[in-house]
């Protein structure tokens, strides 16, 4: 993917959770189990299923919960590249995002 | 010439292919550089039958001294102490190992099996199976905690599954020239030599572990093996970053976390699926933080770590 496209990218997921997509962002996965649940979910989805991946993974465009979480301090987020490397998801990420599927 | 016994209990032979696989030095070498007399070796023997019942008798009655007695695998005591599921050499081979232990001058246990029981003592153990002087981290094994051998020393433990070749023959050699009274053991009885560092010192991944980028896949060239792969090398005494397998590479170089394999409760895990190669973690924390860091402060280690890091650190690097 280049910059540019990156870039779109990104606002594309922006505007869609700006206009208030409703993502599942409870039950947060307690165990590691629960969070293996919702990888298998997010693998059964069609490739190109950009909502699907924003929805099941429960995304938002702020920080959340009591300890405000956010993609900042998540293990699979890359500070210069904004982006989220965790495999089921690979999409470009704001800082201050958050979705259930964080992990430190 | 030192002579050398090889003996195998409860075990897959792991070792000995580790061992026949030495580099630094050889099996070879032990015997025309280093003046070892192998006399027996499960892989190397020469004897049959009845030469070699009376070969080990010969040991035992102190009638040939025995200098090296190493021994690789579990001590099987199964059915109910009796031994006789592990026969060798028409006795149950726990009664040769008592016995060839008090007259050797020198015991080497080599692999987890033989130091610590390993993957064969694990629960419900029904081989009865424990090492020669530790059942995990528990001091006895089928010796006793008390046991020293001829020279005064207890079992020296070469733990890894398997043992690093280089780790075995070294060993060998140190003992068999004189220089056991150099090694210093550690609180498992390993020699303090290979076993004070961890498997993390050296590893190629070490500024992904402090910037916190985890690879998520195996032998992904990126990202510490730490966070999702359940990587032990923080936590394991070894120098497997520091002498490398086949003097090339290691686990951790190409991509696989370490196990933990050289620590007394290896193999850990209850090896139910999904427990293995996984990290585990409650509510999107490591279960085992870091000692004295509480959730709030890993959180902000984390943001400050993951400011810090350098573009480069996200990059495909290469690591051999
Ligand atoms: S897993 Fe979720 S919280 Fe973590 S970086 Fe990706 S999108 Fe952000
Ligand atoms: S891969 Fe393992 S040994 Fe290497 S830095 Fe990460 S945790 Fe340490
Ligand atoms: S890297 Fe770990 S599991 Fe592998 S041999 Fe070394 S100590 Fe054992």
């Amino acid at each position: 993917m280049t910059a540019g496209e990156t870039q779109e990218l990104l606002k594309t997921i922006a505007d869609m959770l700006g206009k208030g997509l409703r993502t599942v962002t409870e039950p947060f996965p307690e165990t590691d189990k629960e969070f293996a649940d919702i990888l298998a979910q997010l693998r059964d989805l069609e490739v190109d299923d950009l909502e699907g991946k924003l929805v099941v993974s429960g995304f938002v465009d702020h920080p959340f919960g009591p300890d405000q979480q956010r993609c900042m301090e998540c293990m699979y987020y890359l500070v210069h590249r904004r982006w989220c490397d965790l495999p089921e998801l690979a999409v470009p990420v704001e800082p201050d995002w958050w979705c259930r599927l964080w992990r430190i | 010439m030192a002579n050398l016994l090889w003996l195998q209990g409860g075990a897959c032979s792991g070792n000995t292919m580790s061992f026949l696989n030495a580099e630094e030095p050889s099996a070879c070498d032990l015997v025309t550089d280093f003046g070892i007399n192998v006399l027996w070796h499960p892989s190397l023997g020469m004897e049959l039958g009845e030469n070699l019942q009376r070969m080990l008798r010969a040991l035992t009655s102190g009638e040939m001294p025995l200098d090296i007695f190493v021994f690789e695998g579990t001590v099987v005591n199964a059915p109910n102490g009796t031994g006789q599921w592990n026969r060798f050499a028409g006795r149950p081979m726990k009664d040769w190992v008592a016995d060839l232990c008090k007259v050797a001058n020198f015991v080497v246990a080599i692999g987890d099996c033989a130091t610590y029981g390993g993957i064969p003592a694990v629960a419900p153990n029904p081989s009865e199976s424990v090492g020669l002087q530790f059942l995990k981290r528990a001091q006895g094994g089928a010796l006793g905690a008390s046991y020293r051998s001829k020279a005064g020393l207890p079992v020296i433990n070469v733990p890894g599954c398997p043992a690093h070749p280089d780790w075995i023959t070294q060993i060998v050699v140190a003992v068999a020239t004189g220089r056991a009274g150099d090694l210093t053991l550690d609180e498992f009885q390993r020699p303090k030599t290979f076993f004070t560092s961890f498997t993390q010192t050296g590893c190629t991944r070490n500024m992904h572990f402090a910037y916190k980028v985890s690879a998520t896949e195996f032998g992904q060239r990126k990202g510490c093996l730490f966070y999702d792969l359940g990587c032990r090398g923080p936590m394991t005494h070894s120098p497997c970053n520091r002498i490398l397998w086949n003097r090339q590479s290691s686990k951790t170089r190409a991509g696989m976390p370490c196990m933990g394999c050289t620590e007394p409760e290896f193999p850990f895990f209850d090896l139910n699926p999904g427990t293995v190669f996984k990290t585990q973690t409650v509510m999107g924390v490591p279960k085992d933080m870091p000692t004295g860091v509480d959730k709030t402060g890993y959180i902000k280690l984390t943001a400050a770590a993951k400011a810090a890091s350098p573009a480069w650190a996200e990059s495909d690097i290469f690591v051999v």
